[in-house]
């Protein structure tokens, strides 16, 4: 019995780490541009199919295509936010849900026309290979993407500490107009910070590539866990964005362990309701750390 | 505006004529179809106009009260036997019951957090019919028993009926809302729309406004999936609770032009007209082209015309009458 919930708690923090990724961007965004990028799944999605093409094109390995997908992402994230996305900024957010989501509807149907609704696997050397620590399995390419994920977002938090550019983007997201009188220029802040979400999402796509299948929906499952942890972790909170992506991972698994296999969603959306109902402001502070 | 001006009442008679005389002219079962699909999603988007358009409660969840509405009244058609037309009538006491724990829920939340709070309550109504079987069929869902011509089951032989009663709730809607825009409670909706804060600072009690909006929207909403799935004989928890009927909701309103009574019917015609012309040009065969139509559509909307299609017809009207160039409309 303990040790079935240690091996659900252990499969749910290493899926965790990958949810950690896409909720680190939509934070990122909110608390820096000040909306919500409903289009963050999708990214994932052409983080997975980049992967998937340079894997069974020229052969290379997931791992490594993190370094073609993620400055790919990065590059088209500036360029959505310069031509898009600052087009409708301002106090009224109607137009930017409806930017975002028509984007997330335009790219979905889009790569839905491009590469059919056929699931696209990966196979590594290492996609079936796992440790054993005692009775417990962890699978070597989750293992893999965990790690990289979580030096991905230590990555992200000493960027926003140590560097101007940084320390410019938290100063922006705080207090925009003082921001501005600082002299840092918005829309080179605005452009690196969702160029930086969306590089994180290319990253979680390929490196959730070694074990889980492309598909045009894909991004859908990532998005609406990140859309949760970001509110359970407090809106534009990155650190507790990733607190709260681990303990969904570790929530759904155990849903799934305990409760049946497609009950995955029914706890997310369960945790939903309860943050809703209880902690509506999420679990921390409002400032973003 | 008191009254209505009589060329407004004339182009209204006109019209009626039109809409009541079209599936007599035309006979071919393929147009009434799209007529019906064009008339049922005018009335979700009228509903949704409601609470989006004017409240500027921007929902994405409304397929929750459609497959709500739907699994009422075939539960009691199936089940119990009795008639859809008091099955639709409970549909919708149930959707505006069900809104209230709801919006208690996601109304905590503001701006685009609420709309992913509605996503979320409308993926977690279809996962519970879903996954409890004993409530109503499961994934496998049921076919509604075929009584040939049955006005009073709400079932008829030919689609011309389908016609008149799906007109009929698109005039109530119409009706309502416009009987809504021209009382106090529309212009503390546009208040709250404009602004929540202020509103509420000068006495507009925001929460009660916008529980009681969503109730009349999510009642509406439920009426419409009660008559789809009389239409297409046919429920499961997918087609009741699809995310598409949300998606549609909310699209065919803002590119009509939100907040305005004739803004959803508008935006239906312009879309689903093209999506009747992409399926003939390219057949079914190529899945995702009409959405992706939709998004470029949402998009240029968005980018280049705010106010929707009825702010640029007001604004083409306005120009005719002043003989001079208008100002460009800002974003509503």
């Amino acid at each position: 019995m303990l040790e079935t919930v240690a091996q659900a708690v252990i499969n749910g923090l290493l899926i965790g780490g990958i949810y950690a990724l896409v909720s680190i961007g939509v934070t990122l965004i909110f608390g820096v541009v000040k909306i919500v990028n409903f289009a963050q799944g999708e990214f994932v999605m052409i983080g997975m199919y980049i992967s998937f093409f340079l894997f069974s094109y020229l052969g290379i390995d997931p791992l490594l295509s993190l370094f073609v997908s993620m400055p790919v992402l990065f590059v088209l994230g500036a360029l959505i936010q310069h031509f898009l996305i600052r087009r409708v900024l301002g106090p009224n957010d109607m137009p930017q849900i409806f930017l975002t989501f028509a984007l997330s509807l335009l790219l979905l149907n889009l790569s839905l026309l491009l590469f059919s609704a056929n699931y696209r696997t990966v196979h590594t050397f290492y996609s079936d290979e796992a440790f054993h620590f005692g009775g417990l399995y962890v699978p070597e390419a989750k293992l893999v993407a965990f790690v990289v994920a979580m030096l991905l977002s230590g990555a992200l938090w000493v960027f926003l500490h140590t560097t101007d550019l940084g320390k410019a983007m938290r100063a922006a997201s705080q207090k925009p107009d003082v921001a501005v009188l600082m002299g840092i220029n918005p829309n080179r802040v605005f452009a690196v910070a969702f160029g930086a979400a969306l590089a994180l999402a290319g990253a979680a796509g390929s490196l959730l590539m070694p074990f889980y299948s492309a598909y045009p929906f894909v991004g859908q499952v990532f998005v609406l866990m990140a859309f949760v942890a970001v509110v359970l972790g407090t809106l534009g909170n990155v650190i507790g964005a990733l607190i709260a992506s681990l303990m969904m991972g570790v929530a759904e698994s155990l849903g799934i362990q305990f409760v049946g296999a497609d009950s995955g969603l029914i706890v997310v959306f369960a945790m939903l309701l309860l943050t809703l109902a209880f902690k509506p402001n999420g679990l921390g502070g409002g400032r973003m750390r | 505006m008191p009254s209505l001006s009589a060329w407004k009442i004339t182009a209204l008679v006109v019209l009626a004529i039109v809409l009541l005389a079209l599936p007599q002219v035309v006979k071919s079962s393929f147009a009434i179809d799209i007529f019906i699909r064009i008339l049922l999603f005018s009335f979700i988007g009228v509903a949704w106009n409601l609470m989006g358009g004017y409240a500027k409660q921007l929902s994405l969840g409304h397929a929750a009260y459609f497959g709500l509405g739907a699994y009422t009244s075939t539960i009691m058609q199936v089940d119990f036997g009795i008639s859809p037309w008091i099955g639709m009538l409970a549909g919708g006491v149930v959707a505006a019951l069900a809104s209230l724990p709801i919006g208690w829920l996601c109304f905590r939340l503001r701006g685009p957090y609420f709309t992913i709070a509605t996503i979320a309550t409308a993926q977690a109504l279809m996962l519970i019919f879903l996954k409890f079987r004993d409530l109503a069929w499961g994934a496998e869902g049921t076919t509604i028993p075929n009584l040939g011509s049955a006005p009073l089951m709400l079932q008829f032989e030919t689609k011309a009926s389908y016609y008149y009663v799906v007109l009929g709730l698109l005039a109530l809607g119409l009706l309502i809302t416009y009987k809504i825009e021209k009382s106090w409670m529309g212009y503390y909706l546009v208040a709250i729309g404009e602004d929540e804060d202020a509103a509420g600072a000068i006495g507009v009690n925001a929460p009660r406004i916008k529980r009681d909006i969503y109730m009349i929207s999510a009642f509406l909403t439920a009426l419409a999936g009660t008559f789809y799935t009389q239409y297409i004989y046919f429920i499961d928890p997918a087609t009741a609770f699809s995310f598409s009927i949300s998606i549609e909701a909310a699209l065919v309103s803002i590119v009509g032009g939100i907040g305005t009574l004739w803004g959803p019917v508008i935006g239906t015609v312009l879309l689903e007209t093209t999506s009747a012309l992409l399926q003939s040009w390219l057949g079914s065969s190529t899945g995702g082209i009409q959405l992706t139509v939709y998004a470029l559509i949402l998009m240029a909307v968005i980018l280049w015309r705010p106010t929707g299609l009825m702010g640029w017809i007001n604004d083409a009207i306005q120009r005719h009458r002043d003989r001079r160039p208008v100002t460009p409309r800002t974003a509503p």
